[in-house]
Order: structure tokens, then C-alpha cells, then sequence
């Protein structure tokens, strides 16, 4: 048999199979989009089970990189030692003034009475593996479910954030570092001078060493040095967690970041659990009107000026409908909002410590 | 040893020698997706498994099969965590334009061929990016370029091995098909 007429006969054999698989591809990309967790669950049995043989091979690269960084280092030792002399010196006079702002805070807090920050457990982990990769930027844990490692959770190693819990099998986690393209942190800016200024802003991952800065105004500018730290947004994240410093110019701000994931060989996730509020209850005699030896008022368009500007929709829509105001959750709200705003006015010394905890929830 | 165990013998390298491509790609796929970077996050890991794909779809299109480069396509996503099913698209794609053109591809030696192999890199890059930019967001083209870069340049040890393998293992078998 020639070859000509071999690839010939393979040619119209083969036809009806591609298109088959053509296809089958395109619905594969389409049920990815649209279910991705079915792609996730494969991914974390399959990284659960090379578990074993990633330790086994992380060891030798991780020798070999340490290797090269050594032989690297070696020509700069003599600068850098000079260099960390001076940042040493420096870091002890930042600590003592940390100390006492730190006892200052602690002593305003006990004051004002403030609600403490949420307890933030962690656990710690060893990075096993990492890669870069045109569409996702990631490590790898050797912790999982198994360690209470949950997704969404954030991961730090002594310098910064470093990224967030992808995905979480039971002997190892996936982390989403701050460079990834799909990544999005809230995040809060500090003045680097000491302006109490605390901006907004959306840090975005691009693949580059340097996530941009999202969603700041254009009238903003911002000065390179600024602190940027997680604003807590969302509830997903702690606030202050340090993520890095400004750089860049009007219109194109990036992040330098403190953490440098390429390094980083211990980290920690963080668990951060925001206690979920509950409901005031709803029984009539609770009402905080009614436990106040107060009449159970009926809500009247009148009513609207003197509530807080979050409730108005409540009162419109409570005014608008037929129902008795003590039968359904919304029309409680204008009522209960008088005589808070009234509580503030007699005691104006809890609204600052109050402000700070209203604005982290 | 008798006729029967020289029979099943046989049968044994005509399976394994009919399997050899796929597990090459495969192999590949593993070995890329390893969760290691030797040179920090500049370098992306090459698509090893791309480069059996493109070798028997050449040489012997019957064992490289549409399913079988699927099936290479597919384990590279699920390995590498990017969006899923992209890999077995641009991979599938890929075939569907090498398969077509074969004959142009198998033609080309020396530089030329590593040519010809960076052409189908390029297939296979542009149909991701453009996937990914279609269904998920627009993404840097710089690594994706680094991407195809660091396959081709991968290409001349990949095919030496894969080439040794054919010669030695797929290749005599060929006349018994």
C-alpha cells in the first residue's frame, strides 16, 4: 500500500470522529463557564492524590532554587548587610513608637467602650507547589478541609498577603495569588505622611509582578509609598491585612506587594469569621418602642423625616401598605430608629467608637 | 517459549506500541504541570503534551486519534487550573488544521520543521487566548506569547525523544497495522 493512498483512507476515516470531538470541545468550554465546580472538584481529587509525589518533588527544586539564590546573593552580601544595618536601626525606633500607640489605642478602646475585632484563627501550612501559567497564577498547600482550610480564606506569610483559598480537597488547598487575573481585593489606602485619609479601591491582578488599582475617581492621586492595606469589605477578608505600597503614576496605580509569593515556603490562612447578626426579634412586647413604655405608633409619612436615612424605604413601603405595623418586621424599623438617634444625641461619646466597628461590618 | 506466549507477546507490543503516543501525551501533561518553577514566575512551564500530539498526528494520525489529543487537551485542564475544556479546544483545533495541511507539516526538516511545529503553537495559543478573551476577560498577551515561546524552544529535545521512541518502539510496528 503507498503512503499517498494510506493517509487517504486515515483522512476520510478520521472525519466524522474530529467533528464528533470538535463539538464535544465546545460543550466542554461552555459547561466549564457555566459549571466550573464540576472542573474544581476533579482538580482537587486529582491534587489530593500527586500530594505525596509534589512534596517529594518540591524538596529538590526548592534546594536547587535556594542554590541559585545563594550564588545570586553572594556578590551582594557585603551592600545588603550595610543596607540592613541602617533598615534594622530604623525598624527599633518605628517599634517603640508602635508600642506606645499601641497601649494609646488599647487604653481609647477601653474608653469608648469599642467592640473588639473578631477572633482571627489560622493555620499554618507549607507551600508545595506553584506555578505561573498564562491563565492562572497559584501555589499550592499541603493543607485542606481536613486542617479547616476553607475557600475564600486569606493567605499570609510573615511579610503580607499573599493570596486567597481557591480551592480546598481534604490534604491540600489551591491559592489564588493577588496577581492572578481572576483575583479581586478590596482594599483601603493609607496615606504614607499620616493624613488620616482612607481610600477605596478595588486592587486587580493582571498576571503582572504589580496588581492595578480599580474603581478609585479620577480626581483622586494617590503618592507612591501609600500603605494599602485589606479594607474588609464584604466581610470575606479581616481589615488591615498589609498587602503592599503604591507606585505608578495619575491614572495607572499599581501595588507593590510586601509578600513575595515566588519565596514564600511557610504561610498562614487565615480564618476569619464574622459572626453572623441576628434578627431583632419580632414579638411585639420585644419591640424596643413598646420595652420602652412607649404607645406602638403607626407609621405615618409624618414619621419619615425623623428616622435614619437607611430606613426611609422602610417607612415608604410600611406607609404604603395595609398591614398593621406590629404584624410584619419592616414597619418595626422607622420606629426603633427615633429612638436610637435619640440614645446618640443623649450620649455623643459612643459615636466615634461606634463609626469604625459600623464601617469594618 | 511457545507460540502462544510469542502470540501474546505480540499482541502485548502492538497494544503498547498503539498506546505509546497517548501515553506520551499524557506524560507530557504531568510532567508540565508538576507545580514547580525552577526559574521563578518569569518562565511558564512549556506544553509538553502538545508536542506528541503534534508528532503522530504527522507520522501516524491512526494513534494519535481526535479522541486521544481530546483526551491530552483534557487532562491539561483539569492539571493546570486555567478555564476549563480551553486546553482541549485550541488542542483539538489544532489537529483539525495539522491533519489538513499534513502532508506541508510532514514535509518540513531541519529549522523549518521546528517552524512548522511553532505554527501550530500559534493555532493552539490563538484559540485559547481568543476563548478565554470571549467567554472570561481579556488577558495579558505577554504570557501566552512566553507560553509559545518556551513550547517551541522545547520542541527540539521533545521531538528527539519522542522521535527515539517512535523509531524504536511505534515505528516497526507500522507494516503489522
Amino acid at each position: 500500500m503507498s503512503s499517498n493512498s494510506w493517509k487517504i483512507a486515515r483522512r476520510s476515516n478520521t472525519q466524522l470522529p474530529l467533528v464528533i470531538v470538535l463539538a464535544l470541545a465546545v460543550v466542554l468550554v461552555l459547561l466549564g463557564r457555566a459549571q466550573a465546580s464540576l472542573f474544581d472538584r476533579a482538580r482537587m481529587r486529582m491534587t489530593d492524590l500527586m500530594a505525596p509525589v509534589l512534596e517529594t518533588v518540591h524538596k529538590p527544586v526548592q534546594g536547587f532554587n535556594r542554590w541559585i539564590g545563594s550564588i545570586e546573593e553572594l556578590f551582594s552580601v557585603y551592600q545588603e548587610n550595610l543596607a540592613l544595618k541602617d533598615e534594622n536601626a530604623r525598624l527599633k525606633q518605628w517599634r517603640n513608637v508602635a508600642v506606645v500607640m499601641q497601649g494609646r489605642v488599647q487604653h481609647y478602646q477601653e474608653l469608648l467602650h469599642a467592640v473588639p475585632d473578631p477572633a482571627v484563627d489560622s493555620v499554618l501550612a507549607r507551600v508545595i507547589g506553584r506555578a505561573s501559567r498564562p491563565f492562572l497564577e497559584t501555589m499550592i498547600l499541603d493543607a485542606g478541609e481536613g486542617s479547616n482550610v476553607k475557600p475564600g480564606e486569606a493567605v499570609v506569610d510573615a511579610r503580607g498577603m499573599i493570596g486567597r483559598i481557591y480551592l480546598a480537597g481534604d490534604h491540600t488547598s489551591w491559592v489564588i495569588l493577588l496577581t492572578d487575573l481572576n483575583s479581586r481585593i478590596p482594599v483601603t489606602i493609607a496615606s504614607a505622611d499620616g493624613k488620616p485619609t482612607a481610600l477605596q479601591a478595588i486592587m486587580t491582578g493582571d498576571n503582572s509582578a504589580a496588581p492595578m488599582l480599580d474603581t478609585l475617581s479620577q480626581s483622586v492621586t494617590l503618592r507612591a509609598g501609600d500603605q494599602v492595606v485589606s479594607s474588609g469589605d464584604g466581610g470575606l477578608l479581616p481589615p488591615g491585612l498589609p498587602i503592599g505600597t503604591v507606585m505608578g503614576g495619575p491614572g495607572a496605580y499599581r501595588v507593590a506587594l510586601l509578600a513575595d509569593a515566588s519565596s514564600s515556603e511557610d504561610v498562614e490562612v487565615l480564618a476569619f469569621r464574622h459572626p453572623a447578626e441576628t434578627l431583632p426579634p419580632t414579638t411585639p412586647s420585644q419591640l424596643p418602642a413598646v420595652a420602652a413604655g412607649l404607645p406602638p405608633a403607626t407609621a405615618t409619612p409624618a414619621t419619615v423625616p425623623a428616622a435614619a436615612g437607611t430606613a426611609a424605604p422602610h417607612t415608604a413601603s410600611a406607609a404604603a401598605g395595609p398591614v398593621s405595623p406590629p404584624k410584619t418586621p419592616l414597619p418595626q424599623m422607622p420606629r426603633a430608629a427615633p429612638n436610637i438617634s435619640a440614645a446618640i444625641q443623649q450620649e455623643p461619646i459612643q459615636t466615634p467608637a461606634e463609626a469604625p466597628d459600623n464601617r469594618d461590618d | 517459549m511457545g507460540a502462544q506466549d510469542r502470540a501474546r507477546l505480540v499482541i502485548g507490543a502492538k497494544v503498547l506500541s498503539a498506546l505509546l503516543p497517548v501515553i506520551c501525551g499524557l506524560l507530557g501533561v504531568f510532567l508540565s504541570n508538576l507545580p514547580v518553577t525552577l526559574f521563578g514566575s518569569f518562565v511558564p512551564p512549556p506544553l509538553l503534551g502538545f508536542i506528541p500530539v503534534y508528532f503522530w498526528c504527522l507520522v501516524r494520525p491512526d494513534l494519535m486519534t481526535p479522541a486521544a489529543t481530546f483526551a491530552i487537551g483534557l487532562l491539561q485542564d483539569v492539571m493546570s487550573g486555567g478555564p476549563p475544556g480551553i486546553w482541549s479546544l485550541s488542542f483539538v483545533v489544532a489537529y483539525a488544521v495539522i491533519q489538513r495541511q499534513r502532508d506541508a507539516f510532514a514535509g518540513l526538516a531541519g529549522v523549518a520543521a521546528v517552524l512548522g511545529f511553532a505554527a501550530a503553537m500559534l493555532i493552539v495559543c490563538v484559540v485559547a487566548y481568543l476563548t478565554t478573551a470571549a467567554l472570561y476577560h481579556l488577558t495579558p498577551l505577554g504570557p501566552i506569547v512566553a507560553e509559545l515561546a518556551i513550547t517551541v524552544l522545547f520542541y527540539v529535545p521533545g521531538a528527539i525523544v519522542v522521535g527515539a521512541l517512535h523509531r524504536r518502539l511505534v515505528g516497526p510496528l507500522r507494516s503489522e497495522f
